[in-house]
């Protein structure tokens, strides 16, 4: 009984530090002003680009980090450690140093730009970039540590059953890490959606829902930051719960 | 064609097979005996082509279904049973009413029938057994390789498991490829037997051949022999540790004998009789089992005696007590080299 009454003391303080400043914050919204900012469009689209592009980030490391997992669960190579090293460093460095790397490469000077006359920055493209960047380890990690989990031997029976090792892949492991990928996914997506310091440094405009709520905040103050930012947490709230209850069914 | 490993090595992960020469003939079922670590597993995944040998050869495995049933059975948790059978047939694009005809009778042959809608996760260990089994057999395997398929089962359910096997192998007709480090079932189902110990083969033959002769101690001790000492034979004699025991044979080298454990008398004084070996000793150790009691008389060297539960009570033998251990020079199985 004891056991029980610390340990929900425990989690009962982490979910009030989250919880209290995010429902003081809703509940402080000025009515007139949250009102007023619910028909604004340009907080809609700036709110639609921002799980847009998040979207078409998660849907890019879907494709190339469920690879990379799977590798980095399975096999053994040279410079496995290295490649870890590099798939977390996005975890760590600060997020402005991860837009101005980017920027290195993709900017308007960088060689890439002047050899192909390709222009991302400034676009929804550099957006996705961006938040690729500081976002991709949450789903490469839980994608990895799924595929761990699975013993090799499922696959080695599909194989003897007649799979080749693609079917094997496709038919047997990587349905049994759906959940891993499912929440993998929806980590990066969140956490797409809320990046700001490598966004900022890649795309000031078009504006995703952080920067505008920076700039209205900068430029109007607080009482016109809080609305766009009720409206964010309320959307992505809700997106959050139904991918979640999905999940478990 | 037979199923042929030529001198076949193989290091992979923590575990090792050397020198491995195999000549498993068609429709044999060839049980491959070793403690775990032996590396058993490793030689049935180059069987089934899961795993390359380092060096050497592997032939009859070409163009081949190869059935592999796992110890934990390794159904796939994302597929009811039915889909589980028939991932086999799927793979193979075979038609949807071919595939349920097909599935349904081998469940039936399997009795697994009542089971096919069922989440494999809700099924007990003999269930998954057969599930496992049926989902093999469904691609008619020419080769089916069985890796420890009976070591999670309970009493029951593993002899069952046993007597299935049996059948199957009958009815396929095909070679039966079955690791386990359970002697009593290598002698139950084996037409040969390969004794494996730290990846290197000790022995191969019928399975009475090694029973009845096993090449060393550490194959005597593996087959659940008990009291197994090493030595000369002199003159009907061989001496133990100072002990000189009578026994049954001669042999011209180094022989090993066994005595087995329910063969020794133990009684607190010397009684007159035909058994040749009669030695004073001291209990050193008793365990108490459900019927049986395995009583230690340090004789000099240590014999295990095993009693019923009542005559160990009755007597009252606790470790410490003074006792006589007799049995027969006839009793004795001397292990002579091959």
């Amino acid at each position: 009984m004891k056991f029980k009454i610390i340990f929900s003391f425990l989690g009962l303080l982490l979910v009030l530090f989250i919880g209290v400043p995010i429902l003081r914050m809703l509940v402080s919204a000025d009515p007139g002003t949250l009102a007023g900012t619910a028909g604004d469009a340009e907080v809609y689209s700036s709110i639609f680009l921002t799980l847009r592009a998040s979207l078409w980030s998660t849907i890019a490391a879907l494709i190339s980090g469920v690879p990379l997992a799977y590798l980095l669960a399975r096999k053994r190579f040279r410079g496995k450690k290295l490649v870890e090293g590099i798939v977390d460093l996005p975890v760590i460095i600060p997020h402005t140093a991860a837009g101005i790397a980017l920027l290195t490469v993709w900017g308007r000077h960088s060689l890439l730009s002047k050899a192909t006359g390709l222009n991302v920055i400034g676009t929804e493209i550099a957006i996705s970039m961006g938040m690729f960047f500081v976002s991709v380890p949450f789903l490469v990690n839980a994608v990895k540590e799924g595929f761990k989990l699975i013993d090799e031997r499922y696959e080695k029976t599909a194989v003897t059953l007649g799979a080749t090792p693609w079917k094997a892949f496709l038919t047997v492991s990587l349905p049994m890490v759906k959940k891993s990928i499912v929440s993998g996914s929806l980590m990066m997506w969140g956490r797409g959606i809320s990046e700001f310091g490598a966004v900022v440094i890649l795309a000031y405009h078009p504006m995703v829902a952080p920067v505008l709520i920076f700039e209205r905040f900068q430029n109007f103050g607080l009482k016109y930051a809080v609305p766009v930012t009720a409206l964010l947490i309320v959307i992505s709230l809700v997106i959050f719960i139904v991918v979640r209850i999905f999940e478990d069914k | 064609m037979s199923l042929r490993l030529e001198n076949v090595n193989k290091h992979f992960e923590a575990f090792q097979v050397r020198d491995i020469d195999l000549d498993i003939r068609e429709g044999e079922y060839f049980v491959i005996l070793g403690p775990s670590g032996a590396g058993k597993t490793l030689i049935l995944e180059m069987i089934a082509g899961l795993l390359e040998p380092d060096s050497g050869k592997i032939h009859g495995t070409e163009n081949r279904n190869k059935g592999f049933i796992y110890q934990d059975y390794m159904l796939f948790p994302h597929l009811n049973v039915f889909n589980n059978i028939a991932y086999g047939l799927k793979i193979r694009k075979k038609e949807k009413n071919e595939i349920k005809r097909h599935v349904e009778a081998t469940a039936v042959k399997l009795e697994i029938e009542h089971l096919l809608t069922r989440d494999v996760l809700t099924l007990s260990g003999g269930e998954k057994q057969r599930v496992a089994i049926a989902r093999a057999m469904i691609i008619s395997p020419d080769i089916y390789l069985f890796d420890e398929p009976t070591a999670a089962l309970d009493r029951n359910a593993r002899v069952r498991t046993q007597e299935l096997f049996v059948k199957l192998h009958k009815e396929t007709g095909a070679i039966f490829v079955h690791v386990t480090h359970d002697f009593e079932e290598a002698l139950a189902l084996a037409d040969r037997i390969a004794v494996l110990k730290e990846g290197r083969i000790l022995q191969c033959g019928k399975p009475d051949d090694i029973f009845n002769h096993p090449k060393t101690k550490e194959i005597a001790d593996f087959l659940g022999y008990r009291n197994v000492f090493g030595g000369e034979i002199n003159d009907f004699r061989m001496t133990v540790d100072g002990i000189e025991l009578m026994v049954p044979k001669e042999t011209a080298e180094f022989a090993y004998i066994a005595i087995k454990s329910d063969d020794i008398i133990i009684s607190t004084e010397k009684f007159e009789s035909s058994a040749r070996n009669a030695f004073k000793g001291t209990v050193s150790n008793v365990l108490k089992k459900s019927s049986v009691a395995e009583v230690v008389v340090d004789i000099g060297i240590p014999l295990a005696v095993d009693i019923t539960r009542k005559s160990c009570e009755e007597m009252n033998i606790k470790p410490g007590d003074p006792l006589w251990a007799t049995f027969k020079v006839s009793s004795l199985k001397v292990f002579e080299h091959k």
